[in-house]
């Protein structure tokens, strides 16, 4: 609950009143940090850094003695090199940013396609996270929630409870192709904290999307476009497919980064559907059409 | 302790010992499977691996060798196999504590079946002769490692799942029961719950030779095991022999204890070599005050002869060609061919029958991976019965898995490599377009496209506008396979949101050599 509150009052919640005094000046300057951002021309680590430090640190989102879940996407049994998941180093360097800034926990999640257990070694996020100080669990069959949605076409869906108790949580997509969704980003990366049978989800795809994100938005959603999954996506596995795009996309709103993150792919929001639908269902936090955004070349 | 005393817990010893490895060998039997000592070397420890490997190829390949040291061992030791070594002998051993077996006075009337296990082996032989290996079913290795995958393992997880779950729903067991949960998925569950088809079948099998301990000690042993049969054969003249001293004053406690029955009634300073299992159980019961019996090294050892007789070796030979012909009969039908889909690196279907021998070493190892892998049913063979098929309704084929390959112990699944693997046709998927979602309901879904693994997807979709019943016109994304690009790995199958049957099916690719029986 502490999550979405602080999103919808932006900035200057009623959370403000418990904080410090240098919090204050934080807030203050939230309204004149860009929108989102994207950072070109760097590697994992210095994109993440350089993405952080426009929004005005990680301190923004995560506070001392937070609990903190990251969502990378690690669905699949490939390598980094092909652009199925999440690149490993990003998830690390955002985990040592969390704890450096007072997280009391980090804990690294995804419901997979593949075999859980392959994917999450694979992936190479395994080790990359634990080694960098955060807690890889594996998602229990037991720990779904439903929740309550009225949407319009969906009234309940299950969710990962770790997910919905997270003080804050992190989405960390990679930038990818995706046969049915056109492109796999923020909002489709939330499909993995979606419980019951998923497939279906992909029926009448863009209106169920936007009835469950709705309720589950992230603090802040960080796009991996280290590498890029250009075609045979969600799953790829073919290293012709894969663009050295060497890029990040970070924005508190997820609809925004998928909206900043279309660029990447040269689509227009029109012709991705669940992009399309969030927008004019009103889940952006901000106007999409004239997003303030900051462009760092670290090249 | 006296020395006798000191061969019974030093056989005891061993027995816990290989038991344990046995379990270890199964326990590490899943992904990541890196260990020192492959699962599969437990399997080969069976003595009927390397007969029935001679028989079948005429060579004697290096996987045999676990076996054949056994074999050579047998002559000078007798069948220590059986007490010692066999994890099947030991859960018959612990079976006795737990289900009163009879004393071995009043289980004698099933002596006269002896020879059952003679006739069974030579059975065996004849149908192996013949080409049909059989004799997997019986093997007492094969038998426990279906057991544990099929039942115990099964059963353990779902006992330990459920509990700890339950525990950590107490608020103060939580943290604990949650941690236990974890570190029992990581290093011992599959993620998901293994369930398996035919338990009915095996628990039966497998629990009728548990149950016949209410017979008879080790009746299993005693009157059905063709493993039994062949070590008991090659243990006539056995070398170490079981000398009782003047001193013995016939108390007949070493009768009474002995696990098979196998001293004379008449001539306590006998033993049967043939049934004798090495247990040392006789010169522990030995009563301290005279402590008769002693073991020691003979190189003119006394014959024991085989209980079997002329007609019975007949009467084995007959009822293996009966076999052969009946297990021949089968009604082949194409209709069942698509359940024939065997791992990837599987030898063609009828040496992949002659080589498996049921172990399911394979499906078990297959549960920390795709989990496609079941123990087969009849379909139109009596003697697919328990062979590995790949149903991909309830798992499918991981793609960077070649994990079955590796544990077979009997190379029925050829070790191939990772990309070998990869381009291993295990089957072709199949559309039923008047069940898949895009068509049947004019709704995107192609979920199986989003799953296929293949570098350039053998499923592909085209976009169409499509004109619904009421006039709205929809672009629908429509998928379609291109067959060369397919592997049958099945994960189309198994992620195919629609309830029961799917949208999409796996059948095994039509060998033409093998549909020499129909025209056409």
């Amino acid at each position: 609950m502490k999550r979405r509150e602080f999103l919808k009052t932006s900035a200057i919640g009623t959370m403000a009143m418990s904080l410090p005094l240098s919090r204050w000046q934080l807030f203050a300057q939230v309204n004149e940090l860009p929108q989102a951002v994207i950072v070109r021309n760097g590697e994992p680590e210095s994109l993440v850094s350089a993405a952080m430090k426009a929004l005005g640190g990680i301190e923004r989102f995560v506070q001392r003695g937070d609990k903190v879940l990251l969502k990378p996407n690690m669905a699949w049994d490939r390598g980094p090199a092909y652009a199925a998941n999440t690149n490993p180093e990003v998830v690390a360097a955002i985990t040592r940013l969390c704890l450096n800034a007072g997280a009391t926990e980090v804990k690294v999640l995804d419901r997979t396609c593949n075999e859980p257990r392959r994917c999450y070694r694979n992936s190479g996020i395994n080790d990359a996270a634990t080694a960098a100080g955060a807690n890889v669990v594996q998602v229990r069959s037991n720990r779904y929630e439903d929740l309550e949605l009225k949407g319009e076409v969906l009234d309940s869906w299950p969710i990962y409870k770790d997910y919905l108790e997270a003080d804050k949580v992190i989405n960390i997509p990679i930038a990818k192709h995706h046969g049915m969704a056109k492109v796999s980003l923020g909002l489709k990366n939330l499909m993995g904290v979606m419980g019951g049978r998923r497939g279906l989800i992909h029926v009448k795809f863009a209106d169920k999307m936007a009835d469950i994100t709705q309720h589950i938005m992230p603090t802040l959603t960080v796009i991996d476009a280290y590498r890029m999954l250009m075609d045979n996506g969600p799953s790829g596995g073919d290293l012709d497919d894969v663009r050295m795009e060497r890029a990040m996309i970070a924005s508190p709103c997820t609809v925004s980064a998928d909206v900043l993150g279309l660029e990447l792919f040269g689509h227009a929001v029109s012709d991705i559907k669940q992009i399309d639908v969030a927008v004019k269902r009103g889940l952006a936090l901000y106007d999409t059409t004239n997003l303030n955004v900051e462009r760092i070349d670290l090249g | 302790m006296n020395f006798s005393m000191s061969m019974q817990n030093l056989r005891k010893l061993v027995q816990v010992a290989f038991f344990i490895l046995f379990i270890y060998l199964f326990l590490v039997a899943r992904y990541p499977y890196e260990i020192i000592m492959g699962s599969d070397f437990g399997l080969r420890l069976s003595p009927l691996i390397p007969l029935f490997t001679f028989i079948d190829t005429l060579s004697i390949p290096p996987l045999v060798i676990p076996g054949l040291i056994i074999l050579i061992l047998t002559p000078f030791l007798g069948r220590f196999f059986c007490s010692w070594i066999c994890p099947l002998g030991t859960c018959l051993d612990a079976t006795d504590k737990l289900i009163n077996t009879p004393k071995n006075k009043l289980a004698r009337s099933w002596d006269r079946w002896r020879y059952l296990k003679f006739a069974n082996l030579i059975a065996l032989i004849i149908m192996a002769v013949l080409s049909l290996n059989l004799w997997g079913y019986l093997d007492p290795l094969s038998i426990f490692n279906r057991m544990l995958t099929v039942i115990l393992y099964p059963l353990a997880t779902l006992f330990s799942e459920n509990l700890l779950i339950a525990l950590s729903s107490i608020s103060f067991l939580e943290t604990p029961a949650y941690y236990l949960y974890d570190l029992f998925k990581d290093n011992m569950m599959p993620e998901g719950q293994a369930y398996y088809q035919q338990v009915l079948l095996i628990s039966v099998f497998s629990g009728g030779i548990l149950a016949a301990e209410k017979l008879s000690r080790r009746f299993w042993c005693r009157y059905v095991c063709p493993a039994g049969a062949l070590l008991g054969f090659l243990s006539q003249f056995r070398f170490y022999e079981r000398l009782v001293g003047e001193e013995c004053p016939a108390c007949n406690l070493c009768i009474s204890e002995c696990k098979m029955d196998a001293i004379p009634q008449d001539d306590v300073s006998r033993t049967n070599k043939v049934e004798c299992i090495e247990c040392f159980n006789c010169g522990a019961a030995c009563p301290p005050k005279t402590k008769a019996i002693t073991y020691r090294w003979s190189w003119k050892p006394y014959h024991t002869e085989l209980d079997l007789s002329r007609r019975q070796v007949l009467g084995g030979m007959l009822t293996g060609l009966g076999g052969l012909g009946l297990l021949s009969l089968g009604l082949p039908n194409r209709n069942h061919a698509r359940h024939l889909i065997r791992p990837p690196g599987s030898l063609a279907e009828s040496e992949f029958e002659d080589k498996c021998i049921r172990c399911l070493e394979c499906v078990r190892i297959c549960e920390s991976n795709g989990g496609c892998l079941q123990p087969d049913a009849f379909h139109s063979s009596l003697t697919q019965l328990w062979l590995p098929a790949a149903q991909m309704r309830t798992g499918y084929c991981e793609y960077n898995c070649n994990l079955c390959a590796e544990v077979c112990p009997t190379d029925a699944i050829k070790p191939i490599a990772l990309d070998e693997k990869q381009a291993w046709v295990m089957g072709t998927a199949y559309f039923r377009e008047d069940l898949c979602i895009p068509f049947a309901r004019d709704e995107d879904c192609i979920v199986c496209e989003e799953h296929c693994p293949t570098p350039e997807k053998a499923i592909k979709f085209e976009t169409k506008d499509v004109e619904l019943p009421h006039g709205e016109v929809r672009a629908l994304k429509l998928p379609y396979l291109e067959p060369e690009l397919c592997i049958g790995c099945g994960i189309c199958e198994f992620k195919c949101p629609l309830d029961g049957e799917a949208g999409i099916f796996v059948t095994k690719p039509a060998d033409p050599q093998e549909d020499a029986t129909y025209y056409g």
